[in-house]
């Protein structure tokens, strides 16, 4: 049934083709997904190059010119008025937008989802002529042969870029130079500037008598190492080098050269001939390197957002390295490598989100910036497996401060959490429906406290502790001093020591999530609900796997692995009698990651709830089989932790 | 102050109400940019003008987040009235409305839409307290939610947060004057609904207004003077 607002818009809508060739049904169905923006004069909608968006608009008042920029300046296009149709490169072949949409005269835009279009377009051929015809605005492309699709490709190499793929499939494409500018450690800095300059290259080895690398100089040093502070160019070059030099060989592959370079953040990768800094230099690998044969990659969107303090910038990046990511996922791009680099980008957001709150605060609070802190991020993220959005959960630790101190502390860590929240709010991330973040005054704590918490959980496992053990025991400090965090870990490990049982209800807790599949080998799904009829892959597969895994690890001890499957891959070298168990577990995590994270973009959701029914065959047999390390994993675990007896 | 200060039980708690409470007790944080803030646009279409004694014969809403009006959640109910057929009904035209909906119905539909969102109304306050006449027999005497008038919010932007409201001719704060002075043309009066999208679009305008003159988080933009 619709109602006054439906038939508002839809009877705007009706007045003007291609919704005039709708049928009534349609129209309303129409009429109903539009979401209606508002926009002043100056403003502008869509940029050229632009990702497309899932929508296309149509003008409800005001005007807009659709503008092309280019060498030679602002060229118009179109001038749209009421009831024009325009954007519609979305829905005609997912393209980035060939010009710029400027609002010149206050508009009312009505938004129309694509998805729901598509559908009509197939069936009613006149709406879709009237496209094909290209009587939309600004369709430039449906009018001009191939070329010009391929032009508005390479304007922006975003967009599933065929780029990426020449570096995984064939690793040889990557260039570097084996010919490697070198010096000894007694050079001067001015005659190494001057091999720079001769060679026209950006950074220079330090070597010793056996050609080992002892340290690099580059451009940015002499910068900032030489220059800035006066130091005289006669001094060896061993004085401003930076060293050690973090060293790989070149057979170790691509996505782990690139890997160390992001992790590390550097410039230029030294590789060595056995990888190790004992061992001659044989090549070198810059970014610049990099950026030419990638295009569009992590280290851009990386650097991107490095180089912006723009909630609204990192915004756009974060929906690109989405898109990135559907394109790894769907191209079988191995799972550490996907985690690895999506959490990098989660990184940089938070620490760029901190450096935002930071400077908003720290006038207001001068004595806080000596305070040491770190902001811990839990749960998936917690475990550098976060791939989509789904929920933040984070905490703040800091040092206990001396008394006096104490309420402005906790008001300024408070207010950071709080501001960090909303930038990541800001950029996409669902909030934590348990309120497990750094804007929750209980989760914004200092060590004392934290220590009491964990010592609390341990010695009172009730379930709600034993819930709370299992986010927060996967956390991980991604900015801030990392030192505290590990005096909280070693506290932990401590009690646990000394109350071995803790184990045992983890363990216990670890068995109750519910199976996956029912008597007849077929999925449960859920009985009831708005997810009826769905598999709930979190808590059915994953979260079962991620729970056995990090009791395992901590019955071993082991600190630093969060990953979860990683975690599975360090157990199976610990218990070679479980090995294959272990790593069989592990590569199931990963798949069922995988299928999790394109169910999400496919279904523009959490991706936590797939319809049996919709998968294919083989997908079906792919999910079932990795369910099977569970229930082995879940009999070990009930054995060892002696369960049936615990549970009387 | 928080809701449940207000709130006194008085009759049986039940599971929609808890609900709505719980989702409720969680704060707006003050410094959430008004991007990312829940409008839920609302108006009523009444018996009459006493809270005491008429009651609602039409509800609609419309909601708004990242600053654009879903069309998708609009809604148009009808809940069944007491004493419906009064004075007014004829005016509006709703006699003889067809989807009627119990009263208890009604507000099991309400309180999920409503949810923690921030309530904006024209002249609201005359909204709000007719339905929280229909909902005190379930225990909640005050709404929790925030508020937001566009006629405040009017004159807050034209006349400045400290106008002397005794001096300013609040006739040019209505519905039908402002929507005229901000270009939204104007069918559908007197169906709730439509006033409610009318709203709606008034708030759109008014929220550009608001970032243009600094005020961009929830704390500013919910400031009493």
């Amino acid at each position: 049934m619709s109602n006054v607002i439906v038939n508002r818009v839809a009877e705007f809508l009706k007045r003007f083709p291609p919704f005039s060739f709708l049928e009534k049904a349609d129209l309303d169905l129409v009429a109903k997904a539009v979401e209606i923006q508002y926009l002043e004069k100056g403003e502008t909608l869509f940029h050229q190059g632009d990702v497309a968006r899932p929508h296309f608009f149509i003008l409800k008042e005001g005007i807009i010119h659709l503008v092309e920029s280019s060498s030679k300046g602002d060229e118009i296009h179109e001038v749209c008025d009421e009831g024009d149709v325009f954007g519609v490169l979305a829905l005609l072949g997912k393209r980035p937008y060939l010009l710029t949409s400027k609002v010149v005269e206050n508009c009312l835009i009505y938004a129309i989802p694509v998805a729901i279009f598509e559908k009509i377009l197939e069936e009613n051929s006149r709406v879709a002529l009237f496209f094909a015809a290209g009587f939309a605005a600004g369709q430039v492309v449906v009018r001009q042969d191939l070329s010009e699709g391929q032009r508005a490709r390479g304007a922006f190499k975003s967009a599933s870029g065929d780029h990426s793929l020449l570096i995984f499939s064939d690793q040889s494409q990557i260039n570097f130079s084996e010919k490697v500018l070198k010096c000894g450690p007694d050079t001067t800095i001015q005659h190494a500037a001057k091999l720079m300059a001769d060679a026209q290259v950006s950074s220079i080895v330090i070597c010793d008598e056996n050609d080992f690398p002892q340290g690099i100089l580059t451009d940015k040093d002499l910068r900032s190492r030489v220059l800035a502070p006066g130091i005289s160019t006669k001094n060896p070059v061993w004085a401003v080098m930076t060293s050690p030099v973090i060293t790989r060989k070149k057979q170790d592959g691509f996505s782990n050269l690139y890997l160390t370079m992001i992790r590390h953040r550097l410039h230029h990768l030294v590789l060595t001939v056995d990888g190790s800094e004992q061992s001659p230099v044989a090549g070198i690998l810059s970014d610049h390197d990099v950026f030419l044969s990638m295009g569009n990659s992590p280290a851009v969107l990386i650097h991107g957002l490095m180089n912006t303090l723009e909630v609204s910038d990192m915004r756009i990046i974060r929906d690109r390295a989405e898109q990135m990511l559907l394109y790894y996922l769907e191209n079988e791009i191995s799972m550490e490598f996907v985690a690895s680099v999506m959490t990098e980008i989660n990184d940089v957001i938070i620490s760029q989100a901190l450096e935002i709150v930071q400077q908003k605060l720290l006038t207001d609070y001068p004595e806080m910036a000596k305070v040491r802190f770190c902001f811990l991020s839990m749960g998936s993220e917690g475990r550098e497996e976060q791939l989509l959005r789904t929920d933040l959960d984070n905490a703040i630790l800091y040092q206990d401060v001396p008394e006096k101190l104490k309420a402005e502390a906790s008001e300024y860590f408070q207010k950071l959490g709080e501001g960090i929240v909303e930038v990541l709010l800001a950029c996409g991330f669902d909030p934590c429906p348990g309120k497990i973040m750094a804007s929750n005054p209980e989760w914004v704590q200092p060590l004392s406290v934290w220590k009491n918490y964990f010592s609390e959980w341990i010695l009172h496992p009730s379930p709600e502790a034993l819930m709370k053990v299992s986010i927060f025991f996967d956390y991980r400090a991604v900015v801030g001093s990392k030192a505290l965090a590990e005096e909280l870990t070693e506290h932990i490990y401590q009690e646990i020591a000394e109350k071995q049982i803790f184990l045992n209800f983890l363990a216990q807790n670890a068995l109750k999530n519910p199976p996956p599949l029912g008597f007849f080998k077929d999925f449960v799904v859920e009985k009831s609900g708005e997810n009826r009829d769905q598999f709930d892959i979190k808590s059915r597969a994953m979260l079962p796997l991620t729970d056995l895994a990090r009791l395992l690890v901590l019955s071993h001890r082991i600190v630093g692995i969060n990953n979860t499957f990683k975690r599975f891959e360090k157990l199976s070298e610990l218990e070679p009698g479980n090995s294959e168990l272990f790593s069989q577990a592990g590569k199931a995590y990963e798949i069922l990651m995988r299928m999790r994270a394109l169910e999400g973009l496919q279904t523009r959701s959490n991706g936590r709830y797939i319809q049996p029914k919709s998968l294919g065959k083989l997908q079906r047999q792919l999910l079932k089989n990795a369910f099977s390390p569970i229930s082995e994993l879940q009999e070990i675990v009930n054995i060892r932790f002696q369960l049936d007896y615990f549970r009387r | 102050m928080s809701w449940w200060e207000f709130w006194k039980p008085k009759a049986e708690r039940l599971d929609f109400i808890r609900d709505f409470l719980e989702i409720n007790a969680q704060p707006i944080t003050g410094i959430r940019s008004i991007d990312q803030l829940n409008f839920t646009v609302i108006d009523t279409e009444t018996s009459g003008l006493d809270p005491a004694k008429d009651s609602i014969l039409s509800f609609g809403g419309v909601k708004i987040f990242e600053r654009k009006i879903q069309i998708q959640s609009s809604v148009e109910w009808y809940p069944t009235a007491k004493n419906s057929g009064g004075k007014t009904a004829p005016i509006h035209g709703l006699v003889g409305i067809q989807d009627q909906i119990p009263l208890e119905d009604f507000l099991k539909k309400l309180l999920p839409y409503l949810a923690n969102s921030i309530l904006v109304g024209h002249h609201v306050g005359f909204d709000l307290e007719l339905l929280e006449k229909e909902l005190k027999p379930f225990g909640i005497e005050r709404l929790p939610n925030a508020v937001l008038d566009t006629g405040n919010l009017a004159i807050r932007l034209e006349h400045g947060p400290h106008a002397d409201r005794s001096r300013i001719n609040l006739e040019s704060y209505s519905l039908d004057a402002l929507c005229a002075r901000y270009g939204i043309e104007t069918d559908d009066r007197h169906t709730a609904a439509g006033d409610a999208f009318l709203t709606a679009q008034l708030l759109l305008k008014l929220l550009k207004k608001c970032h243009a003159k600094g005020i961009q988080d929830f704390k500013n933009l919910m400031k009493n003077y």
